[in-house]
């Protein structure tokens, strides 16, 4: 695959070589309507562009072709078989005919991985074929067209234009294909599970699906108390809560004191410093604490008779609020340095002191900003896997104490991916029912957040 | 004639640069004094200094003293929210709070504890706007924003903010610029009639206004005190050549 | 002047509050770092005994100057097991067996790699820096509770005795880890290395690099310079901002369900996690790049303009290269954020056990804030300090990374 991308793109320097030498011939006759690097570009682009495409093609339609073509040459083999143990067929003489051999294959199975190499081979060259046919044509077009009163530059900065155009329709696509990949194997998911029983369940137990094989007729009474969310929701919302109250205050209070009070130096340390904290991988805090913090936790509520789980919401919860707090400050940051200094000298005109200005002048004239922060720092502590993961538990407990094991949306979507079912398990699809919940939350917090901060800054323009 | 505010030898610095030249003022009890000049000679920094404003910038040096009613208002025995009660400003954008036109005016009287009772508030409130001019016009809309006023009106919102708290002195930094000719005579003919009660200082862009409005006029230029005596005279014969070029607009 | 005295003590408290806070914040990033490089420190050192040993030219069934190829083929268990014998005559069979325990389990590939290297020990004896087992190694960097009654430890009194006279005759020292940057995943802390999940990231994180910056800049390009203000750039803005907030989990959800399901791309793979990763970093960069561009001064286009350019000249010859500087600071930012991400990449499966360094982009690999993951989930001790190490490197790099950066930005901001 790696060769036949670098084929092509020589291929496609080759024509720009030749499409600029011919413009340079013509030009000794008469006057070019643009520069002769314009005419090997064209050339260039004609060349790469089919190509690329065709190899795209071949690229996505190989899997496909290969499935449809093998379904034919085994076809008398396949046809007792039933649908997994198809696949499983197929990924044994795929994975065959890479070498990963037992040495007690049967006939069939050593006939159906040498098929599979034929085919590649024959893959492979028509690929390189196509390449050469559609780079033969590209050239032989553009030959045409070179001509000294032919305006290239213009054709080549369309093309451009159009390409740069359809980049920043990715942004788009990525949208559409979260939406399309989550929306569609939760209906998948759907069809084992109620809508409503996921949604308003108050049982977690996902471990009773996996008595279910895809094959047998499904009972789906026993899945119905299976895939509550509610507890997850619980837990999600109770580690979130826990981590506002360790971000929400340090934050804001650590932004006013920077924003207001603070010396230079002093702020100029502080605020790098505080920002550390945000480049932390959260793969790090979580080790710290599941390692460091969730002991510490558990024993402390053994010195006061207290009976902490060593997977307690509140290590998790604590953990992400330090993670949270350089979000909240800087956002509060900004949102108080945007209030204009006329305000404040206002006040201070009035006798105040500066703990007064900031409470009852700066503080709410900037509110609509910092509920944005807020809600902005929520969305992330909702949206955080791997701290929960590695710190809080995998058992569902719908609980406001934060001294119980609890799980969250996050940690159950991880769960359900790595373990060993396989994909059609309403075990596992639960996962893209739980990530389109999850997309949905912060969609909506961020389009809150973002509505009340753009109001605020409206207010000052 | 009573002196209420008088600076000695007053020297202003930002880090290097000295924006104020040993300038020696005094201002007398319920008169208004006009501080003139071209841009940048210093007048609004003066102005700051008088209520302390300055104290918010961080490279503002102030060397010399200025008194009220005879104390340095930069002794240790003087606290400055103490200070600022007593010496009100009103500035030159019209920068009342996103509150309501009560809560604006109630500000002042309640971080300073002049009262928690609210109908001793409301009457506050009431008489402070009435002093501005402003009451009638605002009187069945009390909850409103501030924000919501006109220019003018936001104006003398920012003026009966500062009365309510019962200044002896009113500090006004070129309160009219940023209003329409209308609402500024609007606030003239108020500072004729606050200065009944209150000793104003008004800095001005406008030699109109000054000879309109003021008592004594004081000419600074460069960060240097020129000229200062009484309006009428400053505008008519003044003693300095400079306030002269100045006054017949050969520069400014 | 009571009321006045209140407000002032009201003052002086909510200042302390602000410091209090900012001094926790600070105090929680100085925790955070002594814990993690304390525990991690050791790691990079490894704890070995200074054993001699005789290379019995028969024992291993070599012939004079053997080749390399031989020596490998040659089984050490009888050389290994000859010479306990003899360092450890006055100790039982059933004794020595557990006085081996106290060394790496692998110990014969260390002597054959070391007479590879020092083929002319043949047929001498001389003494061998043998790595020890995780436990000893453990124990001598101090991690170990020695009080702890028999039963419950990993390391019997026999075995204690043997330590301690072996720290008394000074055979016992602490060597540079190298096999800790050169080796793969594996089951024993004392050869696991983070070779493979550097790798693995590198990979990862030049894919995420090759695919989001191109495409991120000619996006922003097109959005600043060309687009005509519409519903479709709005619906292109709307999207881009929210990307920025999305989870990275739903990013990993994405690539499960569209790269692996639908277009059937290899999974665990570094190409994958390199696409998924672009996904995530596009808005970053475009937001980086849009803001880059806008600082560019109208007057430079006016410019190029007057002197006869196409619009995409002066794009690209002139408004592009001086956006480039913030542009990368902000590429920059998003990079180092994308290399910490263990999340997405978890969904699409690069949190295998990877033994081997991955040669090409195409070849199961996991990157190191996974790896780090799944050390975390051994309760070996020897895990914990391997994996604190690797957080060491890791924050390490983003250090640098971001060094890199802030220089960046001083050094091309506003020059004009």
């Amino acid at each position: 695959m790696f060769y036949s991308v670098l084929t092509l793109f020589v291929l496609s320097f080759i024509g720009f070589y030749l499409g600029k030498r011919k413009s340079i011939k013509l030009s000794q006759n008469s006057k070019l309507a643009s520069l002769p690097s314009y005419y090997g570009y064209l050339a260039m682009l004609y060349i790469l562009i089919p190509t690329l495409f065709a190899w795209l093609f071949l690229l996505v339609g190989e899997n496909f072709i290969l499935e449809k073509y093998l379904t034919m040459v085994l076809k008398d083999f396949l046809i007792p078989m039933n649908e997994s143990e198809i696949q499983l067929f197929f990924i044994k003489i795929k994975n065959l005919s890479e070498g990963a051999s037992f040495g007690n294959e049967t006939d069939i199975e050593l006939f159906g991985a040498q098929k599979i190499i034929d085919f590649k081979n024959l893959f492979l060259s028509s690929t390189y074929f196509v390449i050469f046919l559609v780079t033969a044509l590209a050239l032989y077009l553009v030959n045409k067209k070179i001509s000294p009163a032919f305006k290239s530059q213009r054709h080549v900065e369309k093309i451009v234009n159009l390409f740069i155009q359809l980049c920043s329709y990715i942004a788009i696509l990525i949208t559409v294909g979260i939406f399309l990949s989550l929306v569609f194997e939760t209906i998948n998911f759907f069809g084992y599970v109620n809508p409503l029983d996921f949604l308003f369940g108050l049982n977690w137990n996902p471990n009773r699906a996996f008595v279910i094989d895809s094959s047998d007729v499904i009972d789906k009474d026993i899945l119905k108390d299976a895939f509550g969310i509610i507890p997850l929701m619980g837990g999600t919302l109770l580690v979130a809560f826990l981590a506002m109250l360790v971000s929400i205050p340090l934050g804001l209070m650590s932004a006013i004191y920077l924003a207001e009070y603070a010396p230079r130096k002093i702020r100029d340390i502080s605020k790098p410093v505080i920002e550390i904290l945000a480049g932390i991988p959260t793969v790090v805090y979580g080790f710290f604490a599941a390692l460091v913090v969730a002991p510490k936790i558990a024993d402390l509520g053994q010195y006061f008779g207290l009976d902490v789980s060593s997977e307690s919401a509140l290590a998790a919860g604590l953990t992400m609020g330090v993670m949270i707090i350089p979000f909240v400050s800087s956002l509060s940051d900004d949102v108080i340095g945007a209030v204009p200094q006329s305000l404040r000298d206002g006040s201070y005109a009035l006798g105040a002191t500066k703990s007064e200005t900031i409470i009852k002048v700066i503080l709410p004239s900037a509110l609509p900003g910092i509920i944005g922060s807020f809600l902005l720092a929520i969305s992330r502590a909702i949206g955080e896997t791997m701290i929960v993961v590695m710190a809080a538990s995998l058992q569902a407990n719908l609980t406001i104490n934060p001294l119980e094991p609890t799980t969250t949306i996050t940690t159950q979507i991880v769960t359900a991916l790595t373990g060993d079912t396989e994909f059609d398990n309403p075990k596992t699809l639960v996962a893209f029912a739980l990530g389109l919940t999850l997309f949905f939350a912060t969609l909506l917090l961020n389009y809150f957040a973002l509505r009340t901060v753009k109001k605020y800054r409206e207010q000052y323009d | 004639m009573v002196n209420t505010i008088i600076t000695k030898n007053l020297n202003v610095y930002y880090g290097d640069k000295q924006a104020i030249n040993d300038i020696s003022l005094h201002f007398l009890k319920n008169k208004v004094t006009a501080l003139i000049g071209p841009s940048g000679c210093g007048k609004s920094t003066f102005l700051r200094c008088i209520n302390r404003m300055n104290d918010v910038i961080d490279i503002c040096r102030v060397e010399g003293t200025i008194s009220l009613n005879g104390l340095d208002i930069y002794s240790k025995e003087i606290e400055v929210e103490h200070l600022r009660e007593k010496i009100g400003m009103v500035f030159q954008k019209p920068n009342p709070f996103p509150k309501s036109i009560y809560d604006n005016v109630a500000y002042g009287p309640r971080i300073h504890g002049i009262t928690d009772k609210k109908d001793e508030m409301d009457l506050i409130v009431e008489t402070s706007l009435k002093k501005a001019g402003l009451y009638a016009e605002v009187k069945d809309r009390l909850d409103d924003m501030g924000t919501s006023l006109s220019g003018g009106q936001q104006q003398r919102l920012c003026i009966a903010r500062a009365i309510a708290i019962k200044p002896e002195v009113i500090l006004m930094d070129e309160p009219c610029s940023a209003l329409d000719p209308i609402a500024t005579s609007i606030i003239e003919e108020l500072i004729t009639d606050l200065k009944k009660s209150y000793t104003i200082i008004i800095v001005t862009h406008s030699m109109q206004q000054a000879a309109r409005v003021s008592d004594k006029t004081a000419f600074f230029h460069l960060g240097n005190l020129i000229e200062e005596g009484d309006t009428s005279k400053i505008f008519t014969k003044p003693d300095h050549q400079k306030t002269n070029d100045y006054i017949t607009g050969r520069f400014g | 002047m009571t009321n006045l005295a209140k407000r002032k003590k009201a003052e002086l408290r909510f200042k302390f509050y602000g410091i209090f806070s900012v001094f926790l914040s600070l105090l929680f990033v100085a925790i955070l770092m002594q814990n993690i490089f304390s525990a991690g420190i050791g790691g990079f050192y490894k704890t070995v005994f200074v054993t001699s040993i005789h290379f019995d030219q028969n024992l291993l069934n070599l012939e004079d100057n053997p080749s390399e190829e031989q020596i490998k083929k040659s089984s050490f268990r009888k050389l290994i097991k000859y010479n306990f014998n003899e360092l450890f005559k006055e100790y039982s069979k059933d004794e020595i067996k557990q006085i081996k325990k106290l060394f790496y389990r692998k110990i014969d590939i260390e002597l054959k790699n070391f007479l590879i290297n020092n083929p002319e020990f043949l047929n001498q004896t001389t003494n061998v820096d043998l790595t020890t087992s995780t436990h000893i190694d453990q124990i001598h960097k101090g991690n170990f509770d020695r009080t702890v009654p028999e039963k419950q430890r990993s390391v019997n009194n026999l075995q204690l005795n043997i330590y301690d006279k072996f720290i008394d005759e000074k055979k016992v020292k602490k060597v540079w880890n190298s096999t800790y940057f050169t080796s793969g995943d594996s089951r024993d802390p004392e050869s696991a290395g983070v070779a493979s999940s550097v790798m693995g990231s590198v990979f990862t994180i030049l894919i995420c690099f090759l695919l989001s910056f191109p495409i991120a800049i000619f996006a922003s390009i097109y959005l600043e310079e060309f687009a005509k203000r519409g519903k479709m750039t709005d619906l292109i803005e709307i999207n881009i901002n929210n990307l920025a907030a999305v989870p990275s989990i739903i990013f990993g959800l994405l690539g499960l369900g569209i790269l692996l399901n639908f277009f059937g791309l290899p999974r665990s793979t570094a190409l994958v996690g390199g696409i998924v990763l672009s996904f995530m970093t596009l808005p970053t960069i475009i937001v980086a790049c849009r803001s880059s561009l806008r600082a560019v001064p109208p007057s430079i286009r006016e410019a190029a303009l007057a002197l006869g350019a196409t619009k995409n000249q002066v794009v690209f010859h002139h408004v592009l290269p001086l956006a480039m500087p913030g542009t990368l600071t902000g590429t920059i930012i998003g990079l180092a954020r994308a290399i910490g991400e263990t999340a997405p990449l978890l969904m699409i499966g690069m949190v295998a056990f990877i033994m081997d360094i991955p040669s090409n982009p195409l070849e199961p690999a996991v990157g190191m804030p996974a790896q780090i993951y799944l050390w975390s989930e051994s309760s070996e001790r020897g895990f914990i300090e391997k994996t604190s190490s690797a957080i060491i490197l890791l924050l390490m790099f983003l250090i640098v990374v971001n060094f890199v950066s802030v220089y960046f930005r001083k050094k091309y901001e506003k020059k004009w």
